[in-house]
């Protein structure tokens, strides 16, 4: 397939999935907001924009991180890359790009997410509404793919767009683990009550709270989530999943003389799969998460060399 | 619903000179009497909502990029009966075969000239001539490979050919869209009427196309000037639907004369562009060198014929307007046969004394630009001011040659929805012609329809609207 078009399917898929996930972090945040200590509030509502990259940003254009602020911020400021609105705007570009990738179903329920975003941005949203937003958001990157599970191809296509959705996934994992672990543990040094709270804060934005139920049916412990994060075969957003996904998907793709991404992923794949908790405590959950994190933006850098690279 | 019925001295497609309906529109007829205003009111929004999920919009030159606008879509579908397209389809296969055996001579033997029919001047000094193209062994001869021949029918009740388009003919998809739209929007219309169907149209566009190179199994691409192009949409749903790439010119390029797809496993040949960019941007070495939109060393690749490009180079010449009035000729020149389908017509203001009548009796003409296209630069003589006319006096004085000009036709009307209610409103035609191994057609076309009262002008750029287009494969329902 064209080098372009690879790349457009990539970014597409990457820009949903990140809309996905900043709806998700942003409703657990302001939920969160509201049962915290006053004096938390703040640190619960930055989340967010810790795990976009975008907390410097944020104060050259509010003083105060206040929920309005926030969903202003990320959810519909048109002028600032990170928000929701642009991530959409991005991918309805990208799906545009290659219209004659798509099926008319995935392209229908981009474009139509796109017209519908920019009725709500007129609208308006208020810390009242904004959890039907963010159900509404979630149920388009759901629509998306299972439009593009149900009418693609499996060729291709269909690869590139998967490995921008787990990619972009992989990568959400590691930030909001990285960041939400620290502060659920420092509430368990503090106040215990509060912590079941953050514990269950860090599985909902990453949609694993169920799945931590399922499979622990025990307290939540400090090693036991960040294991089913990092470690389960079986929940969809760990990063097991993600690089087992990863790595199936490369030997898939078609390639000519391009190796390295397919050789990086699988060797991060490895270490993951015959990794264990004891491995993760030695080296100490934040460094791991940083390395991870080191790896996996290198991985998406050789794909796009590997498959994409005619652009350079 | 009420129809207003037509002006009389018109010809409408529903109502006769009496105001009786036509045999073959009476299931439209009383489907529109049966039809409850606020039903179809709500189907008009359902399509407006439909049209823009699709994202079947385009921009118009001149607005702001990105401003998507929807083209006007009338419910109210265009009927032609089907003796009516039977002779139609025999004058558009005589016609675009005439256009192409033209361009094959021009390029080649010159006989027409030789045979005094076309003078020397008109056809080698016209800027749209490519000496480039000469001497260039073409698969089939083909120039023309896909055609869009733009039609009206006058207040004889005859069709006459406005326009042949013979370079990137775009409207197809809406051709597609619209019939797409009215069977999911009236299903119970198409169990009653025997309409043809044109949904075929991407396989036979695609055989055309592969049929374009003598290859056995050529690699095909729709080349298109990228997303902010007006006709983006058609681009991409035609590539989707014959199940070729959709490239831009960043896409391809030229090595050892040989045209190449950058893919993510390396290059890939490619032997049959599909091109919906105009000559002049073709291939930055060849023509306007700051052409973004184009392949470098494409011309060279087309020269040694290692690639082949549909529709060719150099075709402008054949639709230029001052050609226009020689097509009847070429058809009995090159065919032996009388024209089926008439010229409107035309007076060559670069000729002395058609200039002469034509200044004489500007205010019932229409004067068109030889090279003009999309409705831009025309002078519709009975409805310009006093101020327009004398510009165009002065234009016609000072450039002639870049003149033609017409009697005012009257365009046929249909009954369209409008904020009166159902009212007459002029039309047009444009059906698809597609030469390979044999000419084909779906039986069908675009009709657009102008939706301002008693304007005659129309083009989408200029507030046209298109409606589907029914032929019907029997008539005697």
């Amino acid at each position: 397939m064209l080098s372009r078009a690879a790349s457009s399917l990539f970014w597409m898929a990457r820009y949903l999935e990140r809309a996905e996930s900043q709806a998700r972090q942003l409703d657990v945040s302001l939920k969160m907001a509201l049962i915290d200590v006053p004096e938390d509030r703040t640190e619960q509502l930055s989340v967010p924009l810790l795990v976009s990259g975008t907390y410097d940003d944020f104060f050259q254009h509010h003083d105060e991180i206040t929920p309005q602020n926030l969903i202003d911020f990320l959810l519909l400021d048109d002028q600032h890359p990170a928000s929701v609105f642009n991530y959409i705007r991005n991918a309805r570009d990208n799906a545009l790009h290659v219209r004659g990738n798509l099926s008319a179903d995935v392209w229908e329920t981009i474009n139509r997410a796109w017209l519908d975003l920019k009725v709500l941005q007129k609208e308006g949203v208020t810390e009242s509404n904004a959890s039907s937003v963010f159900d509404w958001i979630r149920e388009r990157s759901h629509m998306f793919r299972g439009a593009a599970y149900g009418t693609l191809l499996r060729n291709d296509a269909f690869h590139f767009l998967r490995l921008g959705t787990i990619i972009e996934r992989a990568d959400t994992t590691a930030r909001v683990l990285d960041i939400r672990h620290v502060m659920a543990m420092k509430s368990m040094e503090e106040q215990a009550t509060q912590s079941f709270f953050e514990w269950t804060a860090l599985l909902n934005s990453l949609a694993a709270f169920e799945a931590y139920q399922n499979t622990y049916g025990h307290s939540l412990d400090p090693t036991s989530v960040p294991e089913l994060l990092i470690l389960s075969h079986e929940l969809p957003r760990s990063l097991h999943s993600c690089l087992e996904e990863i790595a199936g998907l490369l030997d898939r793709v078609e390639s000519g003389s391009a190796q390295r991404a397919r050789r990086m992923a699988s060797s991060l794949y490895a270490n993951i799969r015959f990794g264990d908790t004891d491995y993760i405590e030695e080296r100490g959950l934040h460094d791991y998460l940083v390395d991870f994190l080191a790896r996996i933006q290198r991985i998406a850098g050789q794909i796009q060399k590997d498959y994409m690279g005619w652009h350079q | 619903m009420l129809i207003e019925t037509p002006d009389a001295g018109l010809f409408d497609e529903l109502f006769d000179a009496d105001n009786r309906v036509r045999p073959h529109c009476r299931m439209l007829e009383n489907w529109l009497l049966e039809s409850d205003e606020n039903l179809i009111a709500e189907k008009r929004r359902e399509a407006d909502v439909l049209f823009q999920r699709l994202g079947i919009t385009f921009n118009v030159y001149g607005e702001d990029q990105g401003a998507d606008r929807l083209i006007p879509f009338d419910l109210i579908p265009r009927v032609i009966s089907a003796s009516d397209w039977h002779k139609l389809q025999a004058g558009l296969r005589q016609r675009v075969t005439a256009l192409n055996r033209f361009l094959h001579d021009i390029y080649h033997n010159y006989e027409i000239v030789k045979a005094g029919v076309i003078s020397a001047e008109q056809v080698f000094a016209n800027s749209q001539y490519q000496p480039g193209m000469q001497n260039l062994k073409l698969p089939r001869n083909l120039y023309s490979h896909i055609a869009g021949i733009d039609l009206i029918r006058n207040n004889d009740g005859d069709f006459y050919v406005l326009e042949d388009n013979l370079r990137c003919p775009s409207g197809v998809s809406y051709m597609l869209e619209n019939r797409r739209m009215m069977m999911r929007l009236f299903p119970e219309l198409f169990a009653h009427s025997p309409v043809a169907p044109v949904e075929h149209y991407p396989n036979l566009l695609g055989e055309t196309l592969r049929a374009a190179s003598l290859q056995a199994n050529p690699t095909v691409v729709v080349l298109t000037p990228g997303r902010f192009n007006s006709a983006y949409f058609e681009h991409a749903f035609l590539a989707r639907q014959m199940g070729v790439e959709l490239v831009e010119g960043a896409d391809l390029f030229v090595h050892q004369n040989k045209v190449y797809m950058k893919t993510t496993i390396g290059p890939q040949q490619v032997d049959v562009i599909y091109r919906r960019v105009d000559d002049d941007f073709l291939d930055p070495l060849a023509g306007n060198p700051s052409s973004m939109l184009g392949v470098p060393g494409l011309y060279a690749a087309y020269r040694t014929g290692n690639v082949v490009l549909a529709n060719a180079m150099g075709t402008g010449i054949a639709d230029d307007k001052s050609i226009y009035p020689y097509v009847p000729d070429m058809i009995r020149f090159y065919l032996g046969e009388e024209p089926i389908l008439k010229n409107v017509p035309t007076w060559q203001c670069r000729k002395k004394k058609d200039l002469h009548y034509v200044l004489d009796h500007l205010p019932e003409l229409v004067v068109k630009e030889t090279q003009g296209a999309g409705g831009y630069g025309m002078l519709i003589g009975p409805k310009a001011s006093k101020k327009e006319l004398e510009t165009f006096r002065g234009l016609l004085k000072a450039h002639p040659e870049d003149y033609i000009a017409q009697p005012t036709l009257s365009l046929s009307t249909c009954p369209t929805f409008v904020d009166e209610g159902v009212a007459p409103r002029h039309l047009d035609l444009r059906p698809f012609v597609l030469s390979g191994k044999k000419i084909q057609m779906v039986p069908g076309g675009l009709t657009r329809v102008a939706l301002k009262k008693g304007s005659l002008v129309v083009n989408s750029s200029q507030g046209g609207g298109t409606k589907d287009t029914w032929v019907l494969e029997d008539d005697l329902c």
